[in-house]
């Protein structure tokens, strides 16, 4: 028998300032959320900054929480709406960036393999078929990239995409059709 | 003999518009079967539907190739690596927790300021300075604060263009109007 509490029993915990069922819910779904903005945004710095965020306003909102869907649905619906704003916000800054090019930034696909041992050839390779995959995500419009990285990485349902953009499953459905179509037209030659 | 020979070309027209019509019925199962293959890919249709397209799928080559791109594409998208938070995720949350969170007015003008955007602000902040300046300026001159153009108050028009006269080289009432009248007045002695 599973004895791990369930992330609404941490909740409980945490609307009563619990800082222990908080480290464990954060630890649970820090990957996750982490790795969805990630394929979302393509910026790891911007990304950590924005999943610390995520569970900043889980914090604040633990009181007034209430288990109406699964948790993973709420905790996802946050993250997906900040990387949208995120997203508005950064469309905003863009004509800025003629004054600080970032190019120390690390993108996806442009990951350090220093751990591993894999070939110079097989790394190579690596990186240009990851770097095609994060241009070709990063190039879909908003909601299709955000319900293609939930269904293809997170693997939701079509009920649960619907729950965290806000549509309805015939929406994503069709979401989910045009994303599908625009990457096999972008990654022909893979 | 004739009848032998209609009986053929009808048989033939039989078959041909069986072929034509059995082709179209396909096409139509393609087509339908076509649109739904991303939620097949997906396992999001109903169970009867989800064995209807496997069976088509065995039967149908153009189909089964169109799954097959699409199925490219998506083991393609595992492609990309998953990333692991640093250890200083944790912490550095906690710490962020702990921080009093900016409340009052500059964090709700600061977002004001980043929605409307630095150049909206400096044109609004410039029309407010023309416009203050401009009043301002006739405003004096019709007052008589600069000597040399007192003007009537009721005359608002050449209020305004004494007004603009602040933009001179040498606005009147200043150091470098009575400067510039020194200088021709000597200039003026000297002949």
């Amino acid at each position: 028998m599973d004895k791990r509490p369930s992330d609404e029993e941490l909740m409980t915990g945490i609307a009563k300032g619990d800082e222990y069922a908080f480290q464990i819910l954060v630890e649970r779904h820090q990957t996750s959320v982490l790795n969805l903005i990630y394929r979302f945004i393509g910026e790891r710095t911007k990304s950590e900054d924005l999943a610390q965020e995520v569970f900043l306003r889980v914090w604040q909102a633990a009181r007034t929480y209430e288990p109406k869907a699964k948790f993973t649905t709420w905790l996802y619906r946050i993250a997906a709406n900040l990387c949208l704003n995120e997203l508005k916000s950064s469309r905003r800054k863009r004509w800025l960036r003629f004054f600080h090019a970032d190019t120390e930034e690390q993108t996806v696909g442009e990951e350090d393999f220093s751990d591993g041992l894999p070939s110079p050839e097989d790394l190579l390779l690596a990186r240009e078929r990851s770097r095609q995959i994060t241009s070709a995500l990063q190039s879909l419009p908003e909601n299709q990239r955000m319900a293609l990285i939930l269904k293809r990485y997170d693997d939701l349902s079509y009920e649960e995409i619907a729950r965290i953009l806000n549509r309805s499953v015939s929406a994503v459905e069709s979401l989910l059709v045009r994303a599908k179509k625009n990457l096999q037209e972008k990654l022909k030659i893979l | 003999m004739i009848s032998g020979a209609g009986f053929w070309v009808e048989s033939c027209l039989i078959i041909l518009r069986d072929d034509l019509f059995a082709e179209t019925r396909c096409d139509m199962k393609c087509r339908r079967v076509q649109k739904k293959l991303s939620a097949y890919q997906d396992g999001a249709l109903k169970p009867l539907e989800q064995e209807e397209i496997s069976r088509h799928l065995l039967s149908c080559g153009s189909c089964r190739k169109e799954y097959e791109q699409l199925d490219r594409v998506w083991q393609a998208l595992g492609g990309l690596e998953e990333i692991s938070p640093g250890p200083w995720f944790y912490p550095q949350l906690v710490g962020k927790l702990k921080e009093p969170r900016k409340r009052g007015l500059l964090p709700a003008l600061e977002h004001i300021f980043r929605f409307i955007g630095a150049p909206a602000i400096a044109s609004i902040i410039l029309v407010i300075g023309l416009a203050a300046g401009s009043y301002l300026g006739s405003n004096l001159a019709r007052r008589g604060l600069f000597p040399s153009q007192s003007i009537p108050a009721s005359d608002s028009q050449s209020g305004f263009f004494a007004s603009m006269r602040v933009f001179d080289p040498a606005p009147p009432g200043t150091f470098a109007e009575g400067y510039l009248r020194m200088a021709s007045y000597e200039e003026s002695g000297s002949r």
